[in-house]
């Protein structure tokens, strides 16, 4: 009990100095507020910028949700295709790490070629940040299966199906989650990149990296950080969301979940 | 048929590859209601002759049998007990007993019966709804045990299950496996580095040499089924244990 108050005080008193300390700046350097507004002007533009923001966040967090579902998705069974067939995974697998070397500021213009500026760019490029992590860890999950379990469904006579169903999903779950957790990390920012690049407005309100290409232009600063302030919220939902999941499916049984008795 | 043994083995030889051989030359007849203990130095090739009997692994030369069956083709007559017990972590206590009879096509209603009364057997009805990392070694192994009957195998092959845990959990497992042995009878084949486990269970320990592993002797244990804990301290128990120990000092050079 002791140990859980400190931990939240602790961070507290940390976040007053902070706050502090950005007062004093202000006051000692005189920097403009354009430049670096108070702590109190940013949640004054929170205030009134509210409608705006709500807005933007949830267009950008649709298109996180969609981005990573198909990250996760998409991801999953690219991985089992790779994970069971070593001749497939040694002629694919380069071309998906081109597929990831390829930065998003290149991908982005081709997919507003492709699908226009708006929802289905986003989803693109939000996937394209998130599915490989999901790749990667679950093919490795798929492929790490425990030797003599696997004995033990030959003596079964296991079919084919039966060890995938049984044995290799199973076995990979927690590999697939820790892909699904950094995809989930990824998927905010995914989607606010794809806002910035390839968003689009309905009534003058975007996602959030849309708006902080408007507030940007006009220089309402305290309006731009309010954007950061909302898209760190978003962040945090998303990945609570995540290990919330993670937690639900582990918890009984994995290590990584399992606290000592 | 010219070959009645259950188990017969033929001048059997196995190396992995270009490697040494691990066992040259094995001959060996095995009869229903047996239980076959193996012993001997490291690498002297018990646990690959127990996995051989089971078909994980390919003879290299000569020939294996299994009631009149390759053993890849004799795989239902047959369970494995693995060294370490072998869980699916993921699994409750009894999904991991009910897995084969889950594989091999059972119904619901019959799997759970058969789960049921194989708890029972090795004692762990209060634990079906554990995860096996709330177990500790031995009930580990009850389970891995209680699983591999489930299917009522007529051979059960088991490499050094009780091996990592403490003399006294051993015993009591010695001596519930022969219970359990009295009820539902299976043919044994067993690897050990124990001689007191190996005098407890068998009717026969063949002791085995290293490089290449070949059978040294073979020592016959008469005593009586079912047997209990007092045999343990019993003069001819202690003799045969002498026995066996002076068998396996001898390979050991």
């Amino acid at each position: 009990m002791k140990r859980r108050l400190q931990s939240l005080i602790q961070p507290a008193l940390t976040g007053v100095g902070l706050i502090a300390l950005w007062y004093a700046a202000i006051r000692i350097t005189r920097i403009p507020r354009y430049v670096l507004p108070a702590p109190h002007e940013i949640l004054a533009a929170v205030w009134q910028e509210k409608s705006v923001l709500w807005t933007s966040a949830m267009v950008t967090a649709r298109g996180a949700i969609l981005g990573f579902l198909a990250a996760v998705g998409v991801g999953f069974l690219i991985a089992m295709v790779l994970g069971f067939s070593p001749r497939i995974k040694r002629s694919f697998y380069p071309y998906i790490l081109v597929l990831q070397m390829m930065p998003v500021t290149i991908l982005a213009p081709v997919f507003v070629l492709w699908l226009g500026q708006g929802l289905p760019s986003i989803v693109a490029i939000t996937f394209m940040i998130g599915f490989f992590p999901v790749v990667a860890n679950t093919t490795m999950g798929f492929i790490s299966v425990d030797r003599n379990l696997q004995e033990l469904f030959v003596m079964c006579k296991a079919t084919r199906a039966q060890e995938i169903r049984y044995l290799r999903i199973p076995g990979a779950m927690p590999y697939f989650l820790t892909g699904m957790k950094i995809a989930g990390t990824l998927a905010p920012i995914g989607a606010i990149v794809g806002d910035f690049l390839a968003g689009s407005a309905h009534n003058g309100v975007g996602g959030i990296g849309y708006m902080t290409i408007v507030y940007f232009s006009q220089l309402r600063t305290p309006a731009l950080f309010a954007t950061g302030l909302v898209a760190c919220l978003l962040g945090f939902i998303f990945v609570g969301g995540v290990n919330w999941l993670h937690w639900r499916l582990l918890h009984t049984w994995h290590e990584s979940r399992v606290t000592a008795e | 048929m010219t070959n009645p043994s259950l188990v017969q083995i033929n001048r059997l030889g196995k190396r992995f590859g270009d490697g040494p051989w691990v066992l040259d030359g094995l001959d060996l007849g095995v009869e229903r209601g047996e239980f076959v203990s193996f012993i001997g130095p490291s690498g002297c090739g018990k646990s690959t002759l127990l996995r051989l009997i089971a078909g994980l692994t390919a003879p290299t030369q000569g020939e294996l049998v299994v009631d009149g069956m390759t053993p890849a083709n004799a795989r239902e007559l047959m369970f494995f007990v693995f060294q370490d017990a072998n869980l699916l972590p993921w699994k409750r206590v009894a999904a991991n007993v009910e897995l084969p009879l889950l594989l091999r096509g059972d119904l619901a209603a019959k799997r759970q019966e058969r789960v049921a009364r194989m708890l029972d057997v090795v004692g762990l009805s209060g634990s079906a709804d554990k995860f096996p990392w709330q177990l500790s070694g031995g009930m580990k192994m009850r389970v891995s045990i209680a699983r591999a009957l489930s299917v009522a195998p007529k051979i059960l092959l088991l490499d050094e299950p009780f091996g990592a845990l403490d003399e006294m959990t051993r015993d009591k497992l010695n001596e519930d496996l022969l219970a359990i042995r009295e009820r539902d009878p299976f043919t044994g084949f067993f690897v050990t580095h124990s001689v007191t486990e190996a005098v407890f269970l068998s009717t026969r320990i063949v002791v085995l040499s290293a490089n290449p592993g070949r059978i040294a002797t073979t020592i016959h244990v008469p005593f009586p089924y079912p047997r209990t804990a007092e045999l343990r301290e019993t003069q001819p128990f202690l003799e045969r244990l002498a026995v066996t120990a002076h068998a396996l000092r001898a390979v050991r050079k």
